[in-house]
Order: structure tokens, then C-alpha cells, then sequence
């Protein structure tokens, strides 16, 4: 379905991916994982065929560089942030892109309905919430029934409920032998979802392994987490607590603060 | 193709919803009706005056309005979407890059030239109505120049968009634009013939180089046959290159303006991917 080979590409000579490979079958949930930076929207737009780079890519057996019209048309694509006209309804944003996919107008109500949306059919986009827009956006991910789906952070601004939705939503497609490939800091569920992780860090596949090896591994899971000026120490301490094996800790700026703020709360609940 | 269509559909209904553009056509034909009232009162009688009196009225006016709408929308195009976070998503669907900027660059022309149409047409239709001599091929040539123009600072407007990284910073080059070719050029211009003596070629030359001026002398050039208000310069028109051939430069150079501003936008929104 979705197959990368040594992907590389490079902002000026600023290297963003050095060498990415990894597959997404049929019917398979891979997560990408990674701190900011560390390729994971890069290696969406590639797959895409929106920006130029080096090796290869293949969907469905088409590249993006020769079919990139085709490869979009057959991938649906979750963008981390979103953005519509605020002044288009929901239903003229599906039935615009409905009209660009070659999808039919009729699928468009289908979508809202199945999304959640069907009340804010009329509603301008400028008036949903955050996780409304991404809701509207996997709505419109769908509109041409694509074999391949390209989620970035798709749950990042959804309440715990809006996120279990999702997450069945996914099952769901999974199910329908959809690819999908996802990238994401919350943690939460990804054992149920995801079949494989792969791992990205500064444009280089440090891990690609299936979820239940990871959960097999002694130690237990391997995550690697980027800390916001959450204190080093403290954080080592929480980790070790709650029996998070440490395996490497990096300078840079990053997220992951539900796992970090769990860790913290359950370590600082222990200490009472 | 057809993404490309959808998308002139699309910006059509933006522009629209905008409101600009309404307000300019009916800035358009406010001031047209009124240009045209007023001339015939200072003749000393009450009315409308006729076409090619108000064509010549006119003139000024609509090469200051037409390329400032079409300068700033046209600016806001690709800058305005990569600023509010849509052009990747766009880009991202079933559409190759050279449709989405064709599809906004056509969009915006056919927009505009609804808008200018809309104007010059209750105007238009006042005029004939109360006008008491009837010479509309003059009018219908100005609309149809000022259409022209339109295209081609639609075009500069695109070009300025695409390598601009904000909106602001493409509506500030799309306005030095806007200054540089209505304002500041007569005064290049008679600098550049005082300065280096500039013959007849050296001035036609130079006419060249701005799509605003080409504009007005094609006019002229259609109002008055014997360019006597060119002084000099219309006698050299005439007499190396006689109204046809002058005309055919011009709309020569009018066309190619046309086509290489959003050419280049289509080859460099094409590069920076």
C-alpha cells in the first residue's frame, strides 16, 4: 500500500529526513513517532508529492513524483492545524473538495454524519472548535474513500471523549482495509490502535518494531521523550517510579506532557 | 483541468463574499455617472454627456481603480492561503501546483472583470438612456482595455504573492507596484527624455515597460485619430508607425504582459516546492 525507501530531503543544507524507510500494508495502523522536528510532517508532505525529495515512495504502486495527482486522490490527508475559510459552512468545504476529489456531493452528508457533524452542517468553520475542525477535516480526509489515510496529530486538540470516538473510528477503518499512517505524541490507546511504531529522530528511523514486541520487551516500552523545560531530574525520578525503564533523554524542546504530567502526578500520589 | 475550474468557482464565490469587489463596481459606477453628469453641466446644460466624452473622463479614473483592486486582491491569493494555513491542505488534494495558481489567477480575473463589467454597465445603460448622441464603440473599448489591464496586474498581484512570505509583505511590493506604474512613471518618463534625450523609439521603448501607460495611449490613440494631445510623441506614432501599427505594438506588449508576470508566478510556485 504505502512503501518508503531511503526518503531524503533537505531544507537548503539543513537535512530534514536522512534515509527514512518504513511500510504501511493494507488494513494497518502504523504509528510515527518523534519529537517536533524530527521529520514526521516532512515525510507527510513527500508521500503527498507536495515538496520535492530523494528516494522513493510508492502508493498503491504509483510515485508521487510521476502520479501526484492520482496518489492524493487515493490518500486522504489530517493535517496537525486545520485551517478552512472562516466563511464557508462545513458542508461548502466537503462539497468543494468533494468536487476536487471527484467525490460525490451525496458522500459529504454521508461524512458529517458519520464524524459527528451533521448539526453543524450550516455552521461556518470559523465557529467550530479545535477538534471540530478535526473532525470536518477527517470528513473531508475521506471524501474520495481513499486506500491510504495521512493523520498528523490527529487527536491533539480532542477532549478524552472526542479522542475514544476517534480512536474506534480508526479501528473501524482499519477494519475497511484501510492504510493508515499516524503520527502523534499521545500515547494514550496506541497499543490498541497502532500494529507497528516507527520511530523517527532528527530525520533517521531509530525504532520500527510492531506494537506488541514493544510491549513484550523486558523493560517494558521505549519511548523517547523530548522534556519543555520539565525539570530533568524530577522527571527521572517519575519515570523510574512508575518502572519506565530510561534508555535516552535529549536537550531539545518537545511534548509528550501527558505522559510526562501522568508519570509526574503518579509519582508525586506515591510520595504522600 | 477541471480541478482548475473548481477552483476559479471557488475564489468567483470568495471574492464575491468578500464585498470589495461590489463596492468597487458600484464605486465604479457612481463616479462614471457622476464624471459624466458633471462634464455636461460645466458645458452648460443639464444631462448626460455622451460616450466618447465620458470614455475620455473616465479614462483617469479607471487606471487608477482597476489596477488597485486587482494589484491587492491578486497580492493576497497565494500569501493570504499560506498565511492562514490553507495552502498546504490545498495543495495536498488532487490538484497540481500550476492548477491552483491558475485556478485563483483566473478566478480573480473573471471576478474583477464581473465587477468592472457591472460598473461600466449601469453607467453604460444611464448614459444611452439620457445621452442625446450615441457613440459606444469608444466606451466599449476603454471596458474592454481596462479588462486587459485588469489580467495583467492580476498577474503582477499573483507574481508578488507567490514570492512574498506574508500578506503584508505582498500587498507592500503589489502597492510600490501600484505607485511605481500610475504615479511615479510620467515623472520617470520626463526625467528619462530631458535626462538622456530620448527620441521617438527611445519613449515608445520606455512606454513599454509599464502596462498602465500602454493602457492610456491605446485609448488616445482610439479617441483622438490624429494623437494630438501625444504632442511630438504622437506625431512620431503616426508617422513611423501609423495608428495601426502603433496600436498593434502596444496591444502586442499588452498581451505579453499578460502572459509573463503569471508565467513566472506558475514557474516559481512550481520551483518552490
Amino acid at each position: 500500500m504505502l512503501r518508503v525507501s531511503g526518503l531524503r530531503k533537505t531544507y537548503g543544507r539543513t537535512p530534514a529526513l536522512r534515509g527514512v524507510d518504513f511500510a504501511v500494508p493494507p488494513g494497518s495502523l502504523v504509528a510515527l513517532l518523534g519529537p517536533n522536528g524530527a521529520g514526521k510532517t516532512t515525510a507527510f508532505k513527500c508521500i503527498l508529492g507536495i515538496t520535492s525529495f530523494e528516494g522513493g515512495v510508492e502508493v498503491e504502486g504509483l510515485s508521487p513524483r510521476r502520479d501526484g495527482k492520482e496518489v492524493r486522490r487515493r490518500t486522504g490527508y489530517l493535517p496537525q492545524s486545520p485551517a478552512f475559510n472562516e466563511h464557508d459552512s462545513c458542508a461548502q468545504v466537503l462539497e468543494f473538495l468533494a468536487e476536487l476529489r471527484g467525490a460525490d456531493r451525496e458522500r459529504a452528508d454521508e461524512l458529517l454524519e458519520r464524524v459527528g457533524l451533521d448539526e453543524q452542517r450550516d455552521t461556518k468553520t470559523g465557529h467550530l472548535s479545535g477538534g471540530m475542525r478535526q473532525r470536518l477535516a477527517l470528513a473531508a480526509a475521506l471524501l474520495s474513500d481513499p486506500a491510504l489515510l495521512l493523520l498528523d496529530e490527529p487527536t491533539a486538540n480532542l477532549d478524552a471523549e472526542s479522542r475514544r470516538q476517534f480512536h474506534d473510528l480508526m479501528l473501524e477503518l482499519k477494519a475497511e482495509g484501510k492504510a493508515i499512517l499516524l503520527s502523534t505524541h499521545v500515547l494514550e490507546s496506541l497499543d490498541q490502535l497502532a500494529d507497528r511504531v516507527v520511530m523517527l529522530e532528527r530525520g533517521e528511523v531509530v525504532l520500527d518494531a510492531p506494537v506488541e514486541e514493544l510491549v513484550r520487551r523486558p523493560g517494558g516500552r521505549r519511548f523517547v521523550v523530548n522534556l519543555n523545560g520539565t525539570d530533568h531530574g524530577r522527571f527521572l525520578e517519575a519515570l523510574e517510579h512508575i518502572g519506565i525503564e530510561r534508555e535516552r533523554i535529549t536537550p531539545a524542546a518537545g511534548h509528550l506532557e501527558e505522559a510526562v504530567a501522568r508519570a509526574a502526578h503518579e509519582y508525586e500520589e506515591n510520595q504522600r | 483541468m477541471n480541478a482548475a475550474a473548481t477552483i476559479i468557482r471557488k475564489e468567483v464565490r470568495d471574492a464575491f463574499a468578500g464585498r470589495w469587489l461590489l463596492l468597487y463596481g458600484g464605486l465604479f459606477a457612481v463616479l462614471a455617472l457622476a464624471l459624466s453628469y458633471l462634464g455636461q453641466r460645466n458645458l452648460g446644460s443639464i444631462g448626460f454627456e455622451n460616450f466618447s466624452r465620458t470614455t475620455a473622463s473616465l479614462l483617469n479614473l479607471c487606471l487608477m481603480l482597476a489596477p488597485l483592486i486587482a494589484l491587492s486582491l491578486g497580492a493576497g491569493a497565494i500569501a493570504g492561503e499560506r498565511e492562514r494555513g490553507t495552502l498546504t491542505y490545498l495543495l495536498a488534494q488532487p490538484v497540481s501546483r500550476w492548477e491552483v495558481l491558475i485556478g485563483k489567477y483566473a478566478g480573480l480575473v473573471v471576478s474583477i472583470g464581473v465587477a468592472t463589467l457591472a460598473g461600466f454597465g449601469i453607467a453604460g445603460l444611464v448614459i444611452a438612456a439620457f445621452a442625446q448622441t450615441m457613440e459606444v464603440t469608444t466606451y466599449v473599448l476603454l471596458v474592454v482595455l481596462v479588462l486587459a489591464l485588469v489580467a495583467v496586474m492580476t498577474g503582477l498581484g499573483i507574481l508578488a504573492s507567490v514570492v512574498s512570505s506574508t500578506r503584508v509583505q505582498a500587498l507592500a511590493l503589489a502597492m510600490a507596484v501600484w505607485f511605481f506604474a500610475v504615479l511615479f512613471f510620467d515623472l520617470v518618463l520626463i526625467g528619462m527624455v530631458s535626462a538622456a534625450s530620448l527620441d521617438g523609439a527611445g519613449l515608445l521603448a520606455a512606454l513599454l515597460l509599464n502596462p498602465v501607460e500602454i493602457v492610456r495611449v491605446l485609448t488616445v490613440i482610439q479617441l483622438e485619430p490624429d494623437l494630438e494631445v501625444l504632442g511630438p510623441f504622437g506625431s512620431y506614432l503616426l508617422e513611423q508607425l501609423g495608428r495601426t501599427g502603433a496600436s498593434l505594438i502596444l496591444a502586442g506588449a499588452l498581451a505579453a504582459w499578460a502572459v509573463v508576470p503569471v508565467s513566472a508566478a506558475a514557474w516559481l510556485f512550481y520551483r518552490k516546492a
